[in-house]
């Protein structure tokens, strides 16, 4: 399992490899402080280590030491890193401007529903942005608190049960950029992962398109087979398919499934044979999921497997 | 002030007057022997030790053993060691037990170890409450640990967010572990705080005024009011989680009117202060240690007790500091950043303090002073660190990072357990009369300096890469997987550091060179007392004259003629009872001598019981919580019975027309009421939390009361109100009576409150029977009845105590001179006027109004 994401095509380099203005004056504000924090930290250690070989002092000497240490310095350095800190909140947007892209997303026990409002689908697990485009992320939770964090495009945001949050973010470059549930959400938190792909307008506009399309009927034998085999196994009770009869809403929405990268919210890349580990034997992969293993035959999971796969 | 450019301290230092009283003040002192007589012991030396040992015992159970699982478990990507429910429950308890059952204890074990000695006093005011902090914190520990056995470990995290933590997704008994056994830890942690407040407060030696207190109480006086202020709402949250788990009520969940962040508010009002309630009385061991072996006074003294003062204001203000990411609004988010930045100032003050002090002095390098310099070098890393998570936009990126597990591991391995190995090493020579060995003292150093920074200082750098915290495993290619590697190495170098200090705790205890009674020269009055010192410590009160009475002063006992006579006559008279000297709050002159508390089975009793409630909640017998609290209260009220007056009341007044101090054998007249006055408190701060949660889950709430319930009527409400108003009158009155030795007035006054109050409380349980809706449907209901009930149980409080007090009056009888319980009550039932009225009012009017 582990050398899959050697191989797969995935950047992540956290909050100090930032790919958009949101992470990017949060990076800068860390960089600053950092030089700041150095400065002051070995301040302290060598006055502590002359401090050891020292003759004594006077009173006055001593006196002077804590008030300029322990008032004055910290004061000047406190105000400083307070009003960096404010102009860099005011550098933040926290309301969207006009135009932005709206998407909201809703953290489960362990996976991440994504909807486009204005497009009107639903996907999971995997958020397509246009790249120089503020979108506006609106955070609601199914069931405990999660916590939406992507490192390289901003801060987190929680996902409430009781109301929903706001966080606007804005991808620069095109590529893929990791992200995670960062409040602990019980046994499959660690794997409650997503894949935020910002691409130039046009291919984006392109995805979107066939996004927002019902799922294509299966072709050729085995995938129709495997629709079949979908349909037998109960997995529209919790799965939508749209323009099929499969309409469950308690997990992810599988219209296009096949065009996604990743696999159980991030944990493993798309391919078929993890495709096939996961629909047996999800429990292995990710023990706790709220998700049974199919128990079904290997004709019929290479069927199903080549179902999902065609799910473009 | 005393001058700073005096010589060096002498070694030679001054040591106790011995007189020939000593034989029988031993026969009195001692705690009694065999098994029963341990178990009935009251003396702060067998508390004290026994804190610490079972502080240190749960500390390498889940201070230990727990991370070096965790950290096999990430040494490596997508490791398959252990299970993700058994990562879970590993991370839940590491945090659960460090923060509950480990520090505080150890610290409050120190306190009441050492305390009495460093004020100069023979015992803690309320030996027994001592006790039974103890017996709560080690049954309500056991009771949480107990979970293991039945395989139901708490696994939602030491924080325990609503809804994770509720009925709903976590159905199972293993939370209910977590809210009682540790509720039952919190309950023993306020009884100390008490017991450490009016110590401190109220029993230094004669002349030890507030200028010349120890920084080390200095620091446990701000300690033990910062518990009150932050253990009282925590205990409210947790009673308002387990009603939504064991009763079905729902104040955290958002679909019945509740609300997920409530509980948030009411954690962190708690979970911000425990981390400056650890971290100042380590500040407080520094400030001892740092004079000691720079051999120079403490500079800057003011400055230091400022600081510690406003540490513990400050760390109120900054609770929501926790909560950046649940989508505050940049004010509030701008105005929780300044205040947590501005708590550098104080701390940055005590950290140039201490090296002002070193920079004068001339350094020993014992091994005490070693970890106060490794103390220094990490925790001015974690406070920068601090200061960076402080501010919002960063800690937008840092929260819930690793970063914040190597902040915090700074702050309190760094911070707080380096401190805690100091003083250990500092006192163990003075109780156990052995020194720990120095050669190994330098390993134990060492190793954890060296252990720590490797093991987290990598944490801040896969933090910063997006490694986001309690995760049992993570994938490989991100990098993550070196800075992971050597954190997991530090753990090993960590692990056979504290192995060193068992060893060296043990060998050194069976045969360590003997101690003396002052091998570090040191400048506070415990060091003047043989080492182990005897159980009642001072056979002749010591007189104090300066800040560093063994370093100024020739002799411990010399004052003002009259003190110096006073503490003369204490060694002669009396020796049938355990007599303790109450000192005035500011200038420390004699103010009452009083009797402090015989050895005692009833603590054990008391904390059995309240741990009985608590394991049948666990198990949903309710009719057993009822019996739990009856012995609760039959206990308290046995532990609390006047016992035989070993002095009549001429003999005190005798004492007091020669020496100028009242004797109060039947009840101190100072102690008692301080007491008083801090439950009364510990209720205010209870009543508040309790409004707080009925307001924040109003604003939570379009309509309140929601829609299908009618506004309540205020009628009967009022009648009940106005019978309490009167009882408090009546109280007062009868109050005022004894006072002055009219009995029938105090009879009067006390039938009058009681019959008053009886007959509110009944009606306004008839009220709340005719009330059209239930405490289940909705977060309104749920409010109303816990807060109305709290109310109740405060008058039912007043009753049984009321009860007593009127059993009392005759048997024994009460006195114009021994009347304590009746001041008591009196305050009391004002206390619980002002509830009465304050609760029912916001129920009954509060909705009319708003």
């Amino acid at each position: 399992m582990s050398v899959a994401w050697l191989s797969a095509p995935i950047v992540a380099r956290g909050s100090l490899d930032p790919r958009g203005p949101v992470a990017g004056e949060i990076a800068d504000l860390w960089w600053w402080m950092l030089a700041v924090a150095a400065v002051v930290f070995l301040a302290v250690l060598v006055l502590l280590g002359v401090s050891l070989r020292s003759r004594r002092t006077g009173e006055r000497v001593a006196r002077r030491l804590v008030v300029a240490g322990g008032v004055v310095m910290p004061a000047v350095v406190l105000t400083a890193v307070l009003v960096v800190s404010v102009a860099t909140t005011n550098a933040i947007p926290f309301a969207a401007g006009p135009g932005a892209l709206r998407v909201e997303v809703t953290g489960h026990q362990w996976w991440w529903e994504v909807r486009y409002p204005d497009h009107g689908f639903a996907t999971a697990n995997e958020i397509h942005l246009p790249v120089g485009r503020q979108v506006e992320f609106t955070l609601r939770s199914a069931d405990v608190i999660h916590s939406f964090w992507v490192p390289q495009l901003g801060g987190k945001i929680d996902a409430l049960p009781d109301h929903p949050n706001t966080l606007v973010l804005q991808a620069d470059e095109p590529g893929e950029y990791r992200g995670v549930c960062a409040e602990f959400c019980g046994i499959q938190h660690a794997k409650m992962g997503l894949l935020v792909v910002a691409q130039p307008p046009d291919e984006f506009a392109a995805w979107l398109d066939a996004q927002a399309r019902p799922a294509p009927p299966p072709e050729g034998r085995l995938p129709r087979r495997g629709a079949v085999v979908f349909g037998a196994a109960g997995c529209g009770m919790c799965h939508s398919v749209r323009g099929t009869d499969a309409a469950g809403a308690r997990a992810p929405d599988l219209t296009h499934f096949g065009s996604r990268r990743t696999l159980a919210a991030a944990a493993l890349p798309a391919t078929g044979e993890h495709i096939r580990d996961w629909v047996a034997d999800p429990q292995s992969i990710k023990e706790g999921a709220l998700m049974e293993g199919a128990d079904l035959g290997a004709s019929d999971l290479a069927a199903l497997v080549a179902y999902l796969e065609g799910l473009e | 002030m005393t001058d700073v450019r005096e010589a060096p301290p002498p070694f030679d230092t001054p040591r106790l007057r011995e007189v020939d009283t000593d034989e029988q003040l031993h026969e009195l002192w001692d705690d009694p022997p065999g098994l029963w007589g341990k178990l009935r012991a009251v003396q702060n030396d067998a508390i004290g030790v026994r804190l610490l040992l079972t502080g240190f015992f749960f500390l390498i159970l889940g201070g230990t053993v727990d991370s070096v699982v965790m950290r096999l478990q990430l040494a490596v990507p997508d490791n398959e060691l252990v299970s993700p429910q058994l990562y879970s429950e590993l991370f839940t308890n590491h945090g659960s037990v460090t923060m509950f059952l480990v520090i505080l204890p150890i610290f409050e074990g120190f306190a009441i170890l050492v305390l009495p000695l460093l004020l100069g006093t023979r015992e803690m005011p309320f030996p027994r409450l001592g006790a039974f902090a103890y017996y709560t914190f080690l049954l309500g520990g056991l009771l949480y640990y107990s979970s293991t056995l039945f395989m139901l470990v708490p696994d939602t995290g030491w924080f325990a967010y609503t809804p994770l933590s509720g009925p709903e997704f976590s159905p199972d008994k293993a939370m209910d572990f977590w809210v009682l056994g540790l509720g039952v830890a919190e309950i023993g942690a306020i009884a100390a705080a008490i017991e450490i407040i009016i110590s401190v407060l109220k029993t230094r030696a004669p002349g030890m005024t507030l200028a010349r207190v120890p920084l080390f109480a200095w620091a446990l006086l701000v300690t033990a009011f910062m518990i009150l202020f932050a253990f009282t709402p925590v205990i409210v949250g947790s009673l308002l989680l387990e009603l939504d788990r064991g009763f079905g009520m729902q104040f955290f969940d958002p679909e019945r009117g509740g609300s997920s962040l409530l509980w948030q508010h009411l954690f962190w009002i708690f979970g911000h202060p425990e981390v400056y309630i650890q971290f100042l009385p380590a500040v407080g061991i520094v400030s001892m240690i740092v004079p000691v072996f720079a051999r120079r006074r403490m500079v800057a003294y003011p400055w230091q007790v400022a600081s510690l003062v406003a540490i513990g204001f400050l760390s109120f203000g900054l609770w929501a500091h926790h909560m950046f990411t649940v989508g505050l609004t940049p004010v509030v988010g701008s105005f929780f950043s300044a205040a947590s930045i501005v708590i550098g100032v104080p701390a940055a003050v005590q950290i140039f303090a201490w090296i002002a002090t070193i920079w004068g002095g001339r350094v020993r390098w014992k091994t005490p002073f070693l970890f106060v310099v490794g103390f220094v070098a990490l925790f001015v890393l974690g406070g920068i660190t601090g200061i960076m998570v402080a501010s919002v936009p960063f800690d937008l990126q840092a929260h819930d990072s690793y970063f914040v597990v190597a902040h915090l591991h700074y702050v309190l391995i760094g911070g707080v357990a380096f401190p805690i190995f100091a003083g250990v090493y500092y006192w163990f020579p003075k109780f156990t009369g052995k020194m720990l060995d120095e050669r190994l003292g330098r390993w134990n150093f060492w190793l954890l300096f060296v252990g720590t920074n490797v093991a987290f200082f990598p944490m801040h750098i896969v933090g910063l890469m997006g490694m986001p915290r309690r995760v049992y495993t993570y994938p490989a290619g991100l990098g993550w997987e070196v800075w992971n590697l050597i954190s997991t190495i530090g753990v090993f170098i960590i692990v056979p550091g504290i192995g060193v200090f068992v060893w060296n705790v043990v060998r050194s205890w069976r045969r360590g060179e003997p101690a003396g009674h002052n091998p570090w020269g040191a400048d506070t009055l415990e060091w003047a007392t043989p080492s182990p010192p005897v159980a009642h410590a001072f056979s002749v009160p010591p007189v104090v004259g300066s800040r560093h009475p063994l370093w100024d002063q020739d002799d411990l006992h010399a004052g003002s003629p009259e003190v110096s006579q006073f503490v003369t006559a204490l060694s002669q008279w009396p020796l049938k009872w355990r007599a303790v000297l109450v000192t005035r709050t500011g200038d420390a002159q004699p103010e009452e001598v009083f009797r402090v508390a015989d050895p005692s089975i009833w603590p054990l009793v008391a904390a059995i019981g309240a741990v009985s409630i608590f394991v049948a909640e666990l198990l949903k017998l309710r009719l057993g919580a009822l019996v739990g609290l009856a012995i609760v209260v039959g206990a308290v009220i046995a532990w609390n019975w006047p016992e035989r007056v070993e002095a009549t009341e001429e003999e005190e007044e005798a004492f007091e027309r020669e020496h100028g101090i009242p004797v109060r054998v039947g009840g101190s007249w100072v102690v008692a009421r301080w007491a008083m006055g801090l439950v009364i408190m510990i209720l205010g701060i209870a009543f508040g939390a309790f409004l707080l949660s009925y307001f924040y889950l109003q604003t939570a709430n379009e309509s309140w009361p929601p829609p299908g319930i009618d506004l309540p009527q205020p009628f009967w409400p009022a009648v009940a109100a106005v019978l309490v108003a009167g009882g408090g009158l009546a109280m007062l009155h009868a109050h005022r009576s004894i006072r002055v030795g009219r009995q029938a007035g105090l009879r009067t006054g006390l039938a009058g409150a009681l019959a008053a109050g009886i007959v509110a409380l009944v009606v306004q349980v008839l009220d709340f029977q005719g009330l059209g809706f239930g405490a289940t449907e909705h977060a309104y209901g749920s409010i109303f009845y816990t807060l109305g009930g709290f109310a109740l149980a405060v008058m039912s409080g007043g009753l049984i105590f009321g009860g007593l007090a009127a059993y009392w009056s005759v048997r024994p009888g009460f006195t114009a001179r021994r009347h304590t319980p009746v001041t008591n009550l009196a305050r009391y039932w004002a206390a619980l006027v002002v509830i009465w009225i304050g609760g029912f009012g916001t129920l009954y009017v509060g909705p009319w109004v708003t």
